[in-house]
């Protein structure tokens, strides 16, 4: 029967490909992708001092490159331990806490953030959201804060099964995310491209998808020291392997998202 | 087909008409709601299964210059990742020309369309082709190229010598124990 093209408009629009379908709920609000800068979130649970370490020491490292870079955490985190007073610290990166309880307060804050610093001149930037994973997993909240994660994962086969069923519930919560995967706790690369080579496969195989490779960062006695006294590595030993693959991991963060933010 | 297209759906808009693409130009480019492209591409009877061709074509060559296209009008609203769909409009399409288009996918989309005189006025009447002819089989999963490892460093960039390296590239001695008889 013939119709009038509203009546099948829907039929003719293109879907998204096997695979990359959008969610529900898929698209972050326009002025994420018009004026703001682009969110990472960053699983981090409590207590889990060193991925709260590096979550800071990436940013450091970020606003080192030049670009603004805010790394937004739950007030009620105790990433505090580790982390410099809120506000503007080291070369510009800055420490926002936010009053959020849930997935959705932390994008509305993250989204702030992101529409406040997009309006600042400079050459871009982004800002890392830690988030508690289980809140990921209250349902009917929206997953716009889930549009791009990274994640940290060492080599070790139980870390590697977290990360891989993190993964999966990303995925699975949106399936047109891009989850990056930063392997640390390595002492030379081919155990890192290892360790992720085996994550990525079996993400393939039993997902259909892999995650984005973030890079390594390295297990160096520097980090820990950096850890214990609360200063960014990379102004702290610039010279030292796990300041330079900080640097590494910051560099490609910063070039997918000025690709991000140009489309 | 204008009219029709910008009239008779509100979400979709007509950006440009009679686009010079792939050799042959492109009736009409939309932009959906959610910044999808869409190439509608008209074609008298007959001409059905060289249309399919255009198509595939004119989709290719439209998806390599998005970005392009993005950067001259960023005000476009068009989105590369929402990807770009293919409207195919002719009278009346052959077995296979629907077999061709069913095997580039769901991006491609077949309708019939005729124009009838509503008083003064032309108006055009567009038809979905449910196309029942068969897909082929998905690609094999395990088929599918594993994402690459990036970095920018070498093992110098992590302070590890080549001894080092050696030593940790070579199997860890084991210790073999003998079995202990109790009696």
């Amino acid at each position: 029967m013939a119709r009038g093209l509203g009546d099948v408009l829907h039929y003719f629009l293109p879907e998204a490909e096997q695979g990359a379908a959008r969610a529900p709920d898929a698209g972050p609000p326009a002025r994420v992708d018009t004026a703001a800068l682009p969110i990472v979130a960053l699983p981090v649970a409590e207590r889990d001092v060193v991925r709260a370490a590096l979550a800071w020491n990436l940013t450091v490292e970020i606003a080192r490159l030049g670009a603004s870079a805010s790394l937004l955490a739950p007030r009620n985190g105790d990433g505090g331990l580790l982390w410099p007073e809120p506000g503007r610290g080291p070369v510009g990166a800055e420490l926002v806490l936010s009053p959020a309880l849930d997935l959705d307060a932390l994008y509305r804050d993250a989204a702030d953030v992101a529409v406040q610093r997009a309006a600042e001149p400079g050459e871009g930037g982004v800002v890392l959201a830690c988030v508690p994973p289980h809140w990921l997993r209250s349902r009917g909240e929206n997953a716009s804060l889930l549009r791009w994660a990274l994640l940290f994962a060492t080599p070790d086969a139980r870390d590697l099964l977290e990360t891989y069923a993190l993964a999966k519930f990303l995925l699975r919560r949106r399936p047109d995310a891009v989850v990056g995967v930063t392997i640390h706790g390595v002492r030379r690369i081919a155990e890192a491209e290892r360790a992720f080579q085996r994550l990525a496969g079996v993400a393939t195989r039993h997902l259909g998808r892999a995650p984005r490779s973030y890079g390594l960062l390295v297990d160096d006695l520097h980090v820990y020291r950096a850890i214990v006294a609360r200063r960014p590595i990379g102004l702290e030993h610039p010279q030292a392997p796990a300041a330079k693959a900080l640097r590494d991991v910051a560099r490609l963060v910063m070039a997918d998202a000025q690709l991000q933010h140009r489309v | 087909m204008r009219r029709a297209l910008a009239s008779g759906a509100e979400r979709l808009r007509v950006v440009a008409e009679d686009v010079l693409g792939a050799e042959t130009r492109i009736d009409q480019v939309c932009v959906g709601p959610g910044g999808e492209t869409l190439l509608v591409l008209h074609a008298d009877a007959g001409r059905d299964l060289e249309l399919v061709a255009r198509g595939l074509a004119q989709r290719a060559w439209v998806e390599a210059r998005l970005a392009d296209w993005l950067q001259l009008a960023p005000d476009l609203g068009l989105r590369p990742e929402a990807g770009v769909g293919v409207l195919l409009l002719c009278p009346v399409f052959s077995v296979e020309a629907r077999a061709a288009a069913a095997s580039a996918g769901g991006r491609m989309r077949l309708a019939t369309c005729h124009f009838e005189h509503e008083g003064s006025e032309l108006r055009a009447w567009i038809a979905p082709v449910e196309n029942d002819a068969p897909r082929p089989l998905p690609a094999s999963r395990s088929a599918e190229p594993v994402a690459a490892f990036r970095t920018g460093l070498s093992d110098a960039d992590l302070g590890v010598t080549d001894e080092e390296k050696s030593a940790l590239e070579s199997a860890a001695p084991r210790e073999f124990r003998l079995p202990v008889r109790s009696d």
